[in-house]
């Protein structure tokens, strides 16, 4: 606070002369605005497209006008809110685990193994299954949760169970075998970005840890999470504004006709009202709906983050 | 993090595309039978480039006219320029066709995108995106060259040609598919049935099986006196697809178990022919009757326990390893298997399925197979108005269906993909029908162009079929034996006949499922059509399962009014009354 | 801090872990043995999926239809991959994907860094807001429509540079790298400062070769983005062959090997064409791995420098 009040004053005396010592910056920063609208500012004109009747013949600016009526049928379907829901828990349990803790510990315990080779190839062999395709991943998955499968197989040897669990027609257990299957698939992928931060720890702060006598947990806690604190914030932060779009193919290629109720995204609910029904603007409409929630979660996160005095995106 | 590069694509559905193409085009061939049999989807195509850079002059004579065409539905590719069979149409018709195909879209998102993208195809078969195109005036009225060119005049009857007229009363497109010259020659039973392996059938002395209970009475005493196949596979005596789309599997078999033809979303009541009534077959006393009998062969165990979360793959594996009796299905859903049952030698152990006509009560008659065409409005092949030569493309399609033309689509070149016996027969020797079907051969010689113009049926010569495997001689000789010692104990030659459908004239109104798959949600009927669809989805395998079948069947019935399926209906009466001119 | 340090005695330090060395063996050696177990069982269950795409891919397609395939091919054959490696345009696909990959991951590395630079800037006056410019186009979309319109108008379609230009700066790329920059001491900018340099020397012979580990990681994440990506070359680029690339090639393949399954009629043999969309997927999958996972050791360089550091040190 003290440092925004020194600051307003002078910035309102030396505006010119602060302008001009960062004119290479101003003129960057105008380059990328350019940019930035072309690219990501102008085809949100397309957002018209939700309070009309789009058809192809007539286009952007000559279909016919509806106002709200797309919000109407999305918000007046009880599907829909349920679609919200599901997109919400299963987008939040995905950035909970898959995104946040998982990566972080296994960044941090693959940073404590002792052998370099072992390290590495770790390393390799943990981010192999983000190349995977989901219906090959949802395809082994589904393979080893069937009643035959190794998970039944090895539960029922270890006589935890006596008949087989049906993992998939239990509606409870889907947004947990979605989870799973991110952890599965985009751990070690995910755990790249705290890797790259660790290394850029300086050496010197565990030595000086060691010196004060922290062992390795101190290490840990007071060297490299808070070494780690700006990258997981930042992405904590962002990722919080994707957490509407918890995806489409794994739900789709998971999901079955039992579990439906709690297995459709807000991607599939388009699917199915939109695309394929030539609406086209049913799913802008939607898309809209994702835009402004995940604009408004950040907007939010960003202030708290800002007022806790932490990292933040703007 | 996973999301980072969705921005970089620039596009926000892309992973969902890559889904989205299979079950969407699946989905309106699948609810309908509607697919062809008419060889693989080879392609074609001209010399590289789009071949559109004639600008809107007609083309001098001599020269070859280069076409691009889309189809919007997945297909393989063939090399440009360099196929034979390609160059010799050329030669004979001066106009060659690249084909490009549908690769991770929806047909319609695919042609919202072309009709906003300004970068247009010559030909174009849209699939359901074809409505989208003729609103956007983007295609040529066929009217003047159907008079013109006598094959394609020839190739619907006048009532038939106007099924295709569009509100303002011209025809913009005709679809290639289910049109058969000369004599029916349908070997196989492409819809749907309940499907028995031939051993089965065998064990018990071929019995006649003509109703639910006794396919079903018939599977648990199999599988009580065989419990494990030969190489020691428990034996699973019934299983039922309910993965996505293809939950029609458990859903529409209470239509036909009625006696009544694919019209696919309802049954048409035609008591009083001239007032014929909309039917919802999802609520009639055989629905019941139909789900209460599967509810309970699942609790006998003689249904599959994981039949609701199986997914297609997981179906498709576990009926190529012969140890699954029987199912209701298209034959298109499950065909690959034989593949599989020729490699492992299953066919020669009977485990190939056999259909049959299945109704809820003795003595009724069944319509499971369709034995005339069934002729789908809603899509085809158009001419684009941008096309270089329209005049050309119009003789181009004619030419198509030039018996001679034909046989090099579908034969391939006499001498080397088919010889001719004594009697003027065609077949093939089994190098030449290897050959045919290698994907590399494929390429580089077979060009079907397999979305233009074609027939079905026998041949100008009156001999020979017009598509290879529908050749009676090829197509018996090729059965393993356990299928020709049930087609002879059931006195049968083709698969249509173990079935033994009445033959009767398809209604005029048929397939009432060419309107409803075109339904949207603009209108409350096809709201509720979408929600019809979800709620079966979830109810249909929760009642199969229940332990107390009155109850959930009435919270099912709940849920499904919940619906409004009156509103389905309603439209479907609509049109039924508008196609009987009413 | 860290110069301070650095400071610090090795002498004291030794004595220190001396002393400790005794009660911390043991629970070392536990940790060690724990901490290597859990890699290896990641390992396990990360590898399972990829080793059996492998052994599908190196497997007669009909045959692994039946399933039980799971680590060694049951038939082997080599059918699958020389189906894709026929696949017209296969090479020239590969071509342009390498092209666009690097084309695309230079350009991208240079715009986001740079960006990033000036957002990181403390002092610049519309840090925040820019950065705000840039977190809401990683939420909101025009969508796919208004999108392609865009591109028409600036003649992006069928040409190469819609690859390139539209994917270049990304909030997210830019985020990363602004926090690691912000993470790097205000004091080597400000030594630079004092000594007369421009922003843009600093950025180039100051920040850029501390921030390594980072570019690397924007390097990987940029690079597989554009090898992996199929829909823009579809979607832009249907009807111009010359710049198709070698993912879209794949998926054209894998359509079509679909629509020959579902088509082929009754009496096509089963022997000479036994390929089936999983194993067609399975071979083309590894092949695109292939190039990714080469390239990975060169890059994984700069994630692991500070954690050999600190290792030599300890």
């Amino acid at each position: 606070m003290a440092n925004r009040n020194n600051g307003s004053p002078r910035d309102a005396v030396i505006t010119k002369k602060i302008l001009y010592r960062q004119r290479v910056l101003i003129a960057l920063a105008i380059v990328f605005v350019i940019y930035g609208i072309i690219f990501y500012y102008i085809p949100l004109g397309g957002w018209i497209m939700a309070f009309e009747n789009y058809k192809p013949k007539t286009g952007l600016f000559g279909s016919k006008f509806v106002g709200l009526d797309k919000f109407k049928f999305l918000f007046s379907d009880k599907t829909f809110i349920q679609v919200i829901r599901n997109t919400f828990c299963m987008g939040l349990l995905n950035l909970i685990f898959p995104t946040t803790i998982f990566p972080i510990i296994f960044a941090i315990l693959l940073n404590e193994m002792k052998s370099l080779g072992g390290k590495k190839a770790v390393q390799t062999i943990s981010y192999l299954p983000h190349f995977l395709s989901w219906i090959i991943v949802t395809g082994i998955l589904h393979d080893s949760l069937s009643n035959s499968g190794i998970v039944n197989e090895v539960l029922q040897k270890l006589g935890i169970i006596k008949d087989p669990i049906s993992f998939f027609s239990e509606p409870k257990m889907f947004w947990w075998i979605v989870c799973f299957a991110h952890l599965w698939k985009e751990m070690g992928w995910n755990a790249i970005i705290y890797l790259s931060a660790i290394s850029s720890i300086d050496p010197c702060l565990y030595e000086a840890a060691s010196i004060d006598g922290a062992g390795r947990w101190g290490k840990i806690k007071h060297v490299t999470l808070p070494s780690l604190r700006p990258t997981i914030i930042v992405l904590l932060l962002m990722n919080m504004g994707f957490i509407l779009n918890a995806g489409f193919e794994v739900q789709y290629l998971l999901g079955n006709g039992l579990v439906q109720s709690v297995s459709q995204t807000i991607d599939i609910y388009v699917l199915t009202w939109g695309v394929s029904q030539n609406d086209y603007s049913l799913g802008t409409a939607a898309g809209i709906f994702k835009s402004v929630v995940s604009v408004l979660i950040i907007v939010i996160c960003n202030a708290v983050a800002k007022r806790s005095g932490e990292e933040r995106l703007f | 993090m996973k999301n980072f590069w969705r921005k970089s694509l620039g596009l926000g559905m892309t992973s969902l595309m890559v889904m989205s193409t299979l079950a969407a085009c699946g989905d309106k061939t699948g609810g309908d039978g509607g697919v062809s049999t008419s060889g693989s989807g080879t392609g074609s195509s001209a010399a590289s480039g789009s071949g559109t850079e004639s600008g809107g002059s007609t083309t001098p004579s001599g020269e070859v006219l280069n076409l691009s065409m889309f189809i919007a539905m997945p297909g393989a590719e063939i090399n440009d320029g360099e196929n034979d069979i390609q160059k010799l149409i050329a030669e004979k018709t001066g106009v060659s066709v690249k084909e490009t195909w549908l690769t991770g879209q929806t047909a319609a998102e695919a042609v919202g995108t072309i009709i906003a993208s300004g970068t247009y195809p010559d030909l174009i078969d849209g699939g359901d995106g074809m409505v989208q195109l003729y609103d956007a005036d983007l295609l040529v009225a066929w009217d003047d060259y159907i008079e013109k060119y006598p094959n394609l005049k020839n190739y619907y009857t006048p009532e038939e040609w106007d099924m295709f007229r569009q509100d303002d009363g011209h025809i913009y497109w005709c679809n290639v598919f289910q049109n058969t010259k000369g004599a029916s020659t349908s070997t196989t039973h492409n819809d749907e049935a309940f499907w028995i392996q031939a051993r089965v059938l065998a064990w018990d002395n071929y019995p006649k099986i003509e109703t639910l209970d006794e396919y079903f009475d018939l599977l648990e005493r199999y599988a009580a006196a065989n419990p494990t196949t030969d190489d020691g596979m428990t034996v699973i005596p019934y299983t039922c697809l309910c993965d996505d789309w293809r939950y029609f599997c458990i859903e529409n078999a209470p239509e036909f178990l009625d006696g009544y033809p694919n019209d696919g979303s309802v049954i048409v009541d035609k008591t009083d022919m001239n007032n014929p009534k909309i039917v919802d077959y999802n609520t009639t006393d055989t629905a019941k009757r139909y789900f209460q009998k599967l509810n309970e062969e699942y609790a006998k165990g003689i249904i599959d326990k994981e039949f609701a979360t199986q997914t297609y793959d997981e179906y498709i594996s576990k009926l190529s390893n012969g140890n699954v009796l029987g199912m209701c299905d298209q034959y298109w859903d499950f065909m690959t298997i034989n593949d599989t049952f020729k490699q492992t030698g299953l066919d020669e152990k009977g485990c190939n399925f056999v259909p049959l006509g299945l109704t809820i009560d003795k003595g009724m008659d069944n319509r499971w197979h369709t034995y005339g065409d069934t002729l789908n409005n809603s899509s085809g092949v158009g001419v684009l108005t941008t096309n270089p030569d329209i005049e050309k493309t119009f003789e181009f399609l004619n030419a198509m269906l030039d018996q001679d033309i034909h046989n090099l689509r579908f034969w391939g070149v006499e001498g080397t993909d088919y010889l001719v016996d004594d009697q003027g027969l065609f077949y093939k020797t089994p190098e030449m029908r290897m050959q045919w079907a290698d994907p590399s051969y494929q390429a580089k010689h077979r060009c079907v162009y397999s979305y233009l113009p074609q027939y079905g049926g026998t041949s100008d010569d009156g001999k020979n079929a017009n598509l290879p495997e529908e050749q009676p001689s090829e197509f018996f000789q090729n059965l393993a034996t356990p299928l020709q010692d049930c087609f002879n104990a059931y006195n049968v030659t083709t698969y249509p006949g173990m079935i033994g459908s009445i033959v009767e004239e398809n209604a005029p109104w048929f397939p009432m499922w060419s309107f409803s798959n075109n339904l949207t949600t603009e209108t409350p009927g096809g709201v509720a059509w979408t929600k019809m669809g979800q709620t079966k989805h979830e109810w249909l395998p929760k009642v199969v399962m229940s332990s107390n079948f009155e109850s959930d069947w009435a919270k099912y019935m709940d849920a499904y009014n919940a619906t409004n399926p009156q509103d389905f209906l309603d439209e479907m009466q609509q049109e039924l009354d508008r196609r009987i001119g009413k | 801090m860290s110069n301070q340090m650095n400071g610090a005695p090795g002498a004291i330090r030794v004595t220190m872990t001396e002393n400790k060395h005794n009660k911390t063996k043991t629970s070392d050696t536990i940790f060690h043995v724990v901490n290597a177990i859990i890699m290896i069982m990641i390992c396990v269950v990360t590898l399972y999926p990829v080793l059996n795409t492998l052994a599908l891919s190196f497997n007669d397609g009909v045959d692994a239809v039946r399933g039980g395939v799971h680590l060694i091919p049951r038939m082997f054959t080599w059918t699958n991959y020389s189906t894709v490696l026929n696949q017209k345009n296969i090479t020239h696909g590969a071509l342009i994907s390498v092209i666009r990959t690097i084309v695309g991951t230079l350009l991208a590395l240079a715009a986001n860094a740079l960006l990033a630079f000036v957002v990181a800037q403390k002092k610049f006056v519309f840090r925040s807001q820019l950065s705000l410019f840039w977190v809401i186009t990683m939420y909101v979309n025009g969508g796919m429509i208004p999108i392609l319109l865009l591109f028409q108008k600036l003649k992006l379609t069928n040409s190469f540079w819609v690859y390139v230009i539209p994917a270049m700066v990304g909030g997210f790329n830019m985020l990363v790298l602004r926090t690691y920059m912000e993470g790097l001491p205000d004091s080597l900018q400000e030594a630079a400062e004092i000594d007369g340099a421009g922003f843009m020397t600093i950025f180039l012979k100051v920040i850029s070769p501390l921030c390594k580990p980072v570019y690397a990681t924007i390097a990987l994440f940029v690079a597989v983005g554009q090898w992996n990506s199929w829909f823009d070359t579809m979607l832009y680029n249907r009807m111009a062959t010359e710049y198709t690339t070698l993912q879209y090639e794949l998926m054209k393949l894998l359509s079509s090997v679909t629509s020959l399954k579902g088509n082929t009629g009754t009496t096509a043999p089963g022997q000479g064409v036994n390929i089936t969309p999983l194993s067609v997927r399975s071979a083309a999958t590894i092949l695109t791995m292939a190039p990714i996972v080469m390239l990975y050791p060169f890059l994984q360089r700069y994630f692991v420098t500070g954690l050999t550091i600190g290792g030599v040190k300890e």
